[in-house]
C-alpha cells in the first residue's frame, strides 16, 4: 500500500511524537497498527527515526569541534592499551566523537531570517487595546510570535491556514504560527475549516488540536482552562504531565483543565452563551476586483477576459503559437469545461495596465503538469514583471521547483529578486491542482516581500527564503523597451525584455486575478467555483 | 606469546576500524526499534561488549553491519524485560518487522545521512542552530527553545516543521542524485 499524503502527515505526527517521548497510549495503538500493516509506512518510520539519530550526531560533532578534542580517531585508540570490555564502553561512550574528523561546513546559510506574518486582523468590534501596544485595525497582518492583549471587546483573527478564531477581552493571546496559538488569558472561539485541519491552541493546563471542528477556550489567570467543544470534535491533551493521555471531546462536552487534574466543567452552559450570539464586527472593506479568464474559448488567437472593477480595457488573453495547426489544439478539456494547454512551445499575454506596480494581488488558477514533465519544462506557469522597487524590475515567475536542494522537486515555487517561495506537495502527477499565490508588496522597498501558497485549498507556505536582489536595468539597452511591463505572460520565462526561450508544459484554466490578498475561506470559494461567494463571509 | 598479543592488536584494530566506520549504522538500528535515546545508548553499549566478546567468530570479508545489527537485535529482544514499561515499545510482531526493513535498508540509510549534511546547510541560521541545540548530548527541547527565544509549544512545532523539511530534502536529493 502506498501511503497517501494524510498517511504521510499521521505518520510525521507519529513518529515526532516517538521522538519527543510525548507518544500517548493511544498513538503508541496507531503507530503499531500503520507499521505492522505496511511496509511503506515501516520504511517512512525508519527514515524519520534515522533523521533524528543522524542529526544526534551530527549535533555531537558540533559540540565537540567547539570543544576542540583531538580530531584523529586513532591517537586516541593507539595511545592507550585499551581492554576489550573497557573498548566495548569506550565504542558506545564516544559515539559521537568518531564523526569529529569528518568535515561538514554547518556554518553556512543561504537564507536570513524575515518577518513571517501568519495571520490578520479580520474584525474588531469595541476593542481597546492596551495604551502601550500598538492600536491594531480589521486588515493589520500578524506576525509569528505576535502577542495580542485586548483590554476589552472582541477582535477576530484569521490565520493563513484558514483557522478563524474570535478572542474576547481581556485577553492575552500569541499568534504562534499559521497553525497554532496560545491563549495565556480570556476566551476564546475557534472555527476550523478541514482546509486548516491540525490546527491547535494551547496554554498552560492544555493542548487542544482541532479535528475540524468549533470549540471554545476559556483561560484563567491561575493556568487553568475549560474547553468546550461547539461542533465535531477535539483532542485536548493535558500538559505538565508525561503519562498523560488525550481526551477527544465530542460536541457539546467540555472539560477543565487544571495543574491538579482534569475534572468537569463547572458550568458549561454559561460558556455556551457566551459566544452563542453573532457578533458583529466592523472589518476591512473588501474589493470586488478582479480579472478572469475561464477559457472556455479562443476566437482565433483571443480568449476573453472577464473584469470587474479594474478599468475598463482589454484584459484579452493572446495566444502565441508557433503554427495554426498548433493553436487549433490549444484548447482541452478543463477543470471546468475548457482549459488553455502548453505543449511547450506557445505562451499567452494579456495586457494588464498596473500589473507591474505595487497593488496586492491574488492569483489562482487550476493547473494540471504531466507526470514525466522535465525539469524544463517547469518555468513558469504565470508570469509578470515588477516594477516597484521591491522587486528591482525583475520578473515575478510561478512555477514547479526543478532545484531538489532547495526543496520538493515539482513544488509550487514563486521566484522574485529577493527571494523564493517553496510549497510542499509535488505537482507533477497529470491531475488538476488549484493554486493560489497571494503577492503582496509595500511602498517601503525595504519591507519584505510577502508570498503566501495555497495548493488546493491547504496553505504550502507563507515564509520566504531570501537569496540576491538584483536589477535586470543595467542589462537593458538604452534602446530597449520593458515591453514585459504591464503584462500578464502565461507559459513562458520573461528576462528583461520578455520571454526567454524556456516554456511551461502543462494546462491552466480559470485564471483570476484578484487585487487583495484574499483570505483562506476565499479561496476555498474560488475552488468551488464561486466568484461571488469569495465577496462573502459568514459572520 | 608475542604472536599472540600481536594477534589481538591486529584484531584491535580491525574492530576500532570497523566500529568507527560502522557505529552510526548500529546505533540508528537500535533507535529505530528502541526509539527512545537513553535506553538506545545503553543498548548500544551492551552489543558493543557482545561484538567486543564474540570477535573472534566475525568472518572477515562478511557484512559487519548485519551481523552486528544481529547482535543489537538479540540485545533489544532480551532488554524486552527491563524496558517493558517504557513508553514506546512496540509488540514482537512489530518490532521483527521494522527490524526487517530497517536492516534492509542499511545501505539507503547511510546516504540518506550524507544527503543530510547538504540539507542542513539549506536551512536558514536561526533554524539550523535551535536543531542542532535540540539534538546536542545533554540538551533538551526546553533548554533549545530558551536558548532561540520559543516557547516551549512553539519549540516542538518549529522542530516538526524542520524536521519535515529535512525529510523531505534528503528524499528529493537523493531521488536527484539517481536521474543524473
Amino acid at each position: 500500500m502506498s501511503l497517501s499524503d494524510r498517511d504521510i502527515l499521521e505518520l510525521n505526527e507519529l513518529c515526532d511524537a516517538t521522538v519527543e517521548g510525548t507518544l500517548t497510549a493511544a498513538q503508541r495503538v496507531r503507530l503499531e497498527q500503520l507499521l505492522a500493516d505496511s511496509e511503506d509506512a515501516r520504511r517512512y518510520y525508519v527514515k524519520a527515526m534515522d533523521l533524528s539519530a543522524s542529526l544526534g550526531q551530527y549535533a555531537g560533532e558540533m559540540q565537540m569541534e567547539a570543544a576542540d578534542v583531538p580530531s584523529s580517531g586513532t591517537h586516541l585508540w593507539e595511545s592507550k592499551s585499551v581492554r576489550w570490555a573497557a573498548l566495548a564502553a569506550a565504542l558506545a561512550l564516544t559515539f559521537t566523537w568518531w564523526l569529529t574528523s569528518r568535515p561538514t561546513d554547518l556554518a553556512k546559510s543561504i537564507s536570513a531570517d524575515l518577518p513571517e506574518y501568519v495571520a490578520r486582523l479580520t474584525g474588531t468590534k469595541d476593542a481597546v487595546w492596551p495604551p502601550a501596544a500598538a492600536e491594531l485595525a480589521p486588515g493589520d497582518f500578524l506576525r509569528r510570535g505576535q502577542r495580542l492583549s485586548l483590554k476589552s471587546g472582541f477582535a477576530e483573527v484569521t490565520f493563513d491556514s484558514g483557522a478563524i478564531v474570535l478572542l474576547e477581552g481581556p485577553a492575552v493571546f500569541d499568534v504562534t504560527s499559521a497553525w497554532d496559538a496560545t491563549l495565556l488569558r480570556g476566551a476564546i472561539k475557534a472555527n476550523v475549516p478541514s482546509q486548516a485541519l491540525g490546527f491547535r491552541v494551547s496554554n498552560r493546563a492544555v493542548e487542544v488540536i482541532d479535528i475540524g471542528t468549533e470549540f471554545s477556550m476559556f483561560a484563567d489567570d491561575r493556568g487553568g482552562a475549560d474547553v468546550l467543544v461547539l461542533k465535531g470534535e477535539v483532542e485536548a491533551m493535558p500538559s505538565g504531565d508525561e503519562d498523560s493521555e488525550a481526551i477527544v471531546l465530542q460536541a457539546n462536552e467540555s472539560r477543565r483543565f487544571a495543574r491538579a487534574g482534569v475534572t468537569v466543567s463547572e458550568d458549561p452552559a454559561q460558556m455556551r452563551a457566551r459566544f452563542s450570539a453573532r457578533v458583529p464586527l466592523e472589518r476591512q472593506s473588501d474589493s470586488v476586483r478582479y480579472v478572469q479568464w475561464s477559457f472556455d474559448e479562443l476566437q482565433g488567437k483571443i480568449s476573453p477576459a472577464k473584469v470587474a472593477g479594474f478599468p475598463l480595457g482589454d484584459y484579452h488573453v493572446k495566444l502565441i503559437a508557433p503554427s495554426p495547426s498548433v493553436r487549433h489544439t490549444a484548447l482541452v478539456d478543463g477543470f471546468r469545461q475548457k482549459a488553455l494547454r502548453f505543449e511547450g512551445l506557445s505562451f499567452a499575454r494579456a495586457e494588464f495596465p498596473g500589473l507591474s506596480g505595487n497593488f496586492p494581488r491574488t492569483i489562482a488558477f487550476w493547473v494540471k503538469v504531466p507526470n514525466d514533465s522535465p525539469l524544463s519544462g517547469a518555468y513558469s506557469m504565470v508570469a509578470w514583471r515588477g516594477d516597484a522597487d521591491q522587486l528591482a524590475s525583475r520578473p515575478v515567475h510561478i512555477g514547479w521547483n526543478r532545484q531538489p536542494t532547495e526543496g520538493p522537486l515539482g513544488a509550487i515555487r514563486t521566484d522574485f529578486s529577493g527571494g523564493h517561495a517553496m510549497g510542499t506537495t509535488p505537482l507533477r502527477d497529470g491531475r488538476w491542482h488549484h493554486i493560489a499565490v497571494i503577492f503582496l508588496l509595500s511602498d517601503d522597498p525595504t519591507a519584505p516581500v510577502q508570498v503566501k501558497q495555497y495548493v488546493d485549498g491547504r496553505l504550502e507556505s507563507n515564509a520566504v527564503t531570501s537569496g540576491p536582489k538584483r536589477s535586470v536595468r543595467g542589462n537593458v539597452r538604452a534602446n530597449d523597451n520593458l515591453s514585459g511591463s504591464d503584462r500578464l505572460w502565461l507559459g513562458c520565462r520573461l528576462g528583461a525584455v520578455g520571454p526567454k526561450k524556456e516554456r511551461f508544459l502543462g494546462e491552466i484554466d480559470e485564471l483570476v486575478v484578484w487585487d487583495r490578498g484574499l483570505e483562506p475561506v476565499e479561496i476555498v470559494a474560488l475552488m468551488d467555483g464561486h466568484m461571488t461567494l469569495a465577496t462573502q463571509r459568514a459572520d | 606469546m608475542a604472536s599472540h598479543s600481536q594477534s589481538e592488536a591486529e584484531n584491535r584494530k580491525r574492530l576500532v576500524a570497523l566500529m568507527t566506520h560502522h557505529q552510526r549504522r548500529i546505533f540508528s538500528y537500535i533507535y529505530t526499534l528502541v526509539p527512545r535515546r537513553p535506553d538506545a545508548d545503553d543498548i548500544l553499549q551492551e552489543t558493543s561488549l557482545v561484538i567486543c566478546e564474540k570477535f573472534d567468530e566475525f568472518e572477515p570479508g562478511t557484512d559487519f553491519v548485519a551481523w552486528a545489527c544481529q547482535i543489537a537485535y538479540w540485545r533489544v529482544r532480551y532488554a524486552r524485560q527491563k524496558f517493558a514499561r517504557a513508553k514506546v515499545f512496540f509488540n514482537q510482531d512489530v518490532l521483527d518487522a521494522v527490524a526487517k526493513t530497517a536492516s534492509d535498508m542499511s545501505a539507503e540509510l547511510d546516504d540518506r545521512h550524507e544527503a543530510l549534511s547538504h540539507c542542513l546547510q539549506k536551512l536558514n541560521t536561526r533554524d539550523r542552530e535551535f536543531l542542532l541545540a535540540r539534538y546536542e548530548p545533554g540538551c533538551g527541547v526546553r533548554d533549545a527553545a530558551r536558548r532561540s527565544g520559543r516557547s516551549l509549544a512553539a519549540a516542538y512545532k518549529a522542530l516538526t516543521r524542520i524536521r519535515k523539511l529535512l525529510l523531505d530534502c534528503v528524499t528529493h536529493q537523493l531521488e536527484s542524485e539517481a536521474a543524473t
